[in-house]
């Protein structure tokens, strides 16, 4: 029995999964195409609901990585792989008893949609560049005039047929919800939109944080896509939208628009399928076995899916999968 | 003389019928036309037009050259089956007349000549005459067999596929291929038993002798002219209610089209001489990408036409339909098909919303009396890049532009116009029109050929000149204004359908992007070039097909080898770009980083 399990994918995904897998007493081996471990949380300031700083999350999870001695190999990217063995683009090739693909998401490319204009006019950011200027400290210096008015678009690339992404990214709205608070935090006297098709506030604390938005930061929510952004002589941006609630068509000058971009299924999911049973799903994510019991398993023996690979989810969630993933690789294992 | 015999009585009543039948119906679809349409019928007759519907008639109701262009076997069918027969009538009248002189035949003497010969006890044959028939014969026949064949091999023919038939017209078919082999087997029976005929009926009348002999060829006699007669009664009868009903319409419709008569945004009686005129020819089917990409079978013009002749047309098939104007080009008949779809959907959908444009109100915000108006469209407001490159277009130009539509005008209307809400739509157009008199605009620029062809077709704008931005950025380059680099950078070029096919706009974007750099065509181009998928006037396929049309087309595009794929609208620049492996431009786009500074 092979006790070696590749990993691919250094998120918190491969992380936990490869903790979990150390615990159980098999040899996990992390692959990451990145110079360092954590994936997009790296990117991100704070983590809805709690506002806990995301580096709370990684540091412990990189620590016992260290710890507990796992095998990391950073900038190796993994060119093809089987149940038994990976092969690096190096082309080195590394041995295992079984594979767990941990390889995530894309962002949605904000400048598809381009009648918001996002690489087009300045101030339009999207809510990976908003995070970035929390993390950088950017809004602490703001410069220049303090924005009166701040617009955050949701489901952009999510349920959005003309961009052929179907599906809900989940995570966005209480991303809006959180990231609404934290720029009213920054800019008390702003006034912040929130311009949304449907909110949907499933986990543990959400739906309470949607009405602190409210309640306490007077944070508005409007229901209404916005149809088309231009640019204004004074580098604001002028929005246009439908409230669906009043029927009403609106117009609004902002200082910022910002877009709460959704996920995407990685466009090398395809060539994981080339030559093996995994299927990549209708919705451009990986199809697990099922949707229950087996929803850790592909349709290949030995190959497990852990995290956003076969579906948007959050990093609580993503956490637990790994656990469970881990816990079926090594029973699996001592078959 | 007597011209007249039992079987003939098929023939008779066929013929009767017909005729009533046709005659009421052009009689009354007629007199339901409004009265300019009346008008405009009485006063082109007699003048040029008439000459030229008269020409036209022979040339495309006998002749068919228009299907010959399609492709010339097709042609041939046709015209074997048209011309042949017409020449059958006529020659066959001629024939009467030099055996009788000018004697008054009734019109089943002319038709069963044969017959009535014999029984006249005309004995004495003229063979020139003879082999003329027989001649014209074969001709028909082998149109009849292509055909039979057709059926079987429709890409024998040029056809990839052929239409799918209803019952009636299955029915009428059958009777109409079995008129000319039966006709040849009694005028073949005719020629055996009491001499004449030529190489064909002669021949065969010699072969049908030896192997069945006098006696049996005798009694046959009767009942193979009782079988000709009623294919060509039962044929008779059946036609007003069949496709067949297009031999006799494709007339009217001709003169009536050339007196001015045009099918109208709301339906009316002349639309029936339009859609009865359609032989069901099936060659719209394979021009249609909904066909040949998407595998949809039943929504194409042939079928929509038949379905609102019969009173069966659904809203699935009236609206999906991308407009795209492939299959109103190849039409042999010059259908317009474009207008009737539009029509029926007004009659389906046109629900006009009284207060859902009472925003109209207070909507302009704008300032100034540019001389050239610039209205972007909405589907250019969604893709800025067309703007910003306009606005240094006309800075570099130092134009004076009035924006029409960032802060002030609406939607050109034509998307409600091609969902049917007609009266909606006009809302709009009237709202526009007032607000680019306010503005006193002597010219109007639009990037948007969806635009440009609602503002040429359906607005007033007497005084003010519409252009599309390719025409308006041709003219500043050939006047001089407009200084560009030229590089050894390819493009190849998507003409939109609407400005191509719509609005016979080909050359103005291919002149300004050959000022740029060297122009690469795709296989389809001008006329014949396809549409991207994503039009707005379908709103039953889902957008994963739009792609799966797109897509078909970039990948066409790309073969070119162009580094970037141009387009001169921005709908087809949004669908083009979801699939292309190439960069996707608007043309202003390409001009703009050209600019000489």
């Amino acid at each position: 029995m092979i006790h070696r399990v590749a990993v691919i994918g250094g998120g918190v995904a491969g992380m936990q999964t490869a903790l979990r897998l150390r615990e159980q007493g098999l040899e996990p081996i992390i692959f990451e195409r990145d110079t360092e471990l954590g994936g997009k949380v790296r990117n991100w300031h704070q983590l809805f609901p709690t506002f806990t700083e995301a580096e709370a999350v990684l540091l412990p999870l990189r620590n016992r990585i260290m710890r507990e001695n796992i095998e990391v190999r950073l900038r190796a990217e993994v060119k093809k792989f089987d149940s038994m063995s990976v092969t690096l683009t190096s082309g080195e090739r590394v041995e295992c008893g079984a594979v767990a693909l941990c390889t995530g998401f894309t962002l949605f490319d904000a400048r598809v949609k381009d009648e918001y204009g996002y690489g087009i006019y300045d101030n339009v950011f999207t809510s990976v560049d908003i995070e970035r200027k929390f993390v950088d400290g950017e809004f602490k210096r703001w410069q220049g005039r303090e924005p009166e008015r701040i617009a955050i678009l949701h489901c952009v690339g999510s349920r959005d047929e003309k961009v052929c992404q179907r599906h809900c990214s989940k995570v966005c709205c209480i991303t809006g919800v959180k990231q609404a608070i934290e720029l009213k935090k920054c800019f008390p006297n702003a006034d912040i939109f929130n311009f949304y098709m449907d909110i949907r506030m499933f986990g543990p604390g959400y739906e309470e944080l949607y009405h602190t938005a409210q309640r306490e930061y007077g944070i508005h929510f409007v229901r209404g896509r916005i149809s088309e952004a231009s640019p204004l002589m004074d580098g604001r941006v002028q929005i246009k939208v439908e409230d669906t609630l009043t029927g009403r068509p609106l117009r609004m000058s902002v200082d910022m628009l910002i877009l709460l971009v959704g996920m995407k299924g990685n466009s090398e999911n395809v060539h994981f399928t080339e030559g093996t049973a995994l299927r990549v799903a209708d919705n451009g994510f990986m199809q697990p076995k099922d949707l229950f019991a087996n929803n850790v398993c592909s349709q290949e023996e030995g190959v497990f899916y852990v995290g956003t690979i076969t579906a948007p989810k959050s990093i609580g969630e993503v956490l637990n999968e790994a656990v469970v993933a881990a816990d079926r690789i090594a029973d699996y294992l001592k078959k | 003389m007597s011209f007249y015999a039992p079987f003939t009585l098929p023939f008779i009543v066929g013929t009767s019928l017909l005729f009533l039948i046709v005659v009421w119906r052009y009689v009354s679809w007629f007199f339901a036309l409004p009265k300019a349409d009346r008008r405009l019928f009485w006063r082109s007759i007699p003048s040029m037009a008439t000459f030229k519907s008269l020409w036209e008639a022979v040339r495309e109701c006998l002749l068919h050259v228009r299907i010959f262009k399609v492709d010339w076997r097709l042609g041939y069918m046709h015209a074997s089956l048209a011309f042949g027969w017409f020449l059958l009538i006529a020659v066959g009248s001629l024939e009467t007349i030099a055996y009788l002189g000018f004697e008054m035949v009734p019109l089943q003497g002319h038709v069963f000549f044969k017959y009535f010969a014999v029984q006249n006890g005309i004995t004495e044959h003229k063979a020139v005459w003879d082999f003329v028939m027989d001649f014209l014969l074969a001709v028909v026949l082998s149109g009849v067999l292509m055909a039979w064949f057709k059926r079987l091999r429709s890409r024998s023919l040029g056809m990839r596929r052929t239409t799918k038939h209803i019952v009636g017209d299955k029915v009428a078919l059958s009777f109409l291929w079995f008129i000319f082999p039966l006709r040849l087997v009694a005028e073949s029976i005719t020629s055996a038993l009491y001499g004449g005929g030529s190489f064909l009926t002669g021949s065969c009348g010699a072969l049908l002798d030896r192997v069945f002999g006098d006696t049996l060829l005798a009694y046959a006699y009767e009942p193979a002219w009782w079988c000709y007669s009623i294919a060509l009664g039962g044929f008779f009868v059946a036609m007003p209610f069949s496709r067949y009903m297009h031999i006799f319409t494709e007339i009217p419709l001709i003169f009536l089209r050339n007196a001015g008569l045009k099918v109208a945004s709301r339906e009316k009686s002349y639309d029936n001489f339009e859609v009865q005129a359609c032989s069901r020819c099936g060659v719209c089917i394979d021009p249609c990408q909904l066909q040949s990409v998407l595998n949809i079978n039943d929504v194409q013009s042939v079928y929509f036409v038949r379905d609102r002749r019969y009173n069966m047309l659904t809203q699935q098939t009236a609206q999906n339909c991308l407009m795209c104007g492939r299959c109103a080009d190849r039409c042999p008949v010059g259908i317009d098909l474009l207008s009737l779809r539009l029509n029926s959907r007004e009659a389906m959908r046109n629900i006009p919303a009284e207060r859902r444009y009472d925003y109209f109100k207070g909507l302009d915000r704008s300032e100034g009396e540019g001389r050239v108006g610039y209205f972007a469209g909405c589907m250019t407001l969604l893709t800025p890049r067309t703007m910003t490159s306009m606005a240094q277009i006309f800075e570099a130009v130092n134009e004076q532009v009035w924006w029409a539509d960032r802060d002030g005008g609406v939607c050109c209307g034509r998307p409600l116009k091609l969902s049917g809400e007609v009266d909606s739509a006009r809302k709009m157009m009237r709202y526009n029109t007032d607000l680019f008199r306010k503005h006193n605009i002597r010219v109007l620029v639009t990037s948007c050929p969806i635009c440009l062809k609602v503002f040429k077709e359906d607005y007033n704008l007497e005084g003010i000149e519409v252009l599309h931005h390719s025409e308006y950025i041709a003219r500043l380059i050939a006047s001089g204004r407009l200084a560009l680099h030229h590089t050894d950078d390819t493009f190849t070029y998507h003409d939109p359908c609407e400005l191509g096919r719509g609005g016979g706009i080909y050359e103005a974007p291919r002149s300004v992007i050959e000022s740029v750099g060297r122009l690469l065509e795709a296989d389809h181009n001008r006329r014949d070039a396809l549409c991207c998928g994503s039009s707005l006037a379908n709103t039953v396929i889902n957008d994963a097909s739009q792609l799966r049309i797109a897509t078909a087309v970039t990948e066409e595009l790309d073969k070119t080898g162009a580094q970037t794929i141009v387009t001169a609208c921005p709908l087809c620049k949004k669908a083009l770009s979801r699939s292309a492996t190439h960069r996707v431009r608007d043309l202003s786009e390409v001009v703009a980083r050209a600019i000489v500074k």
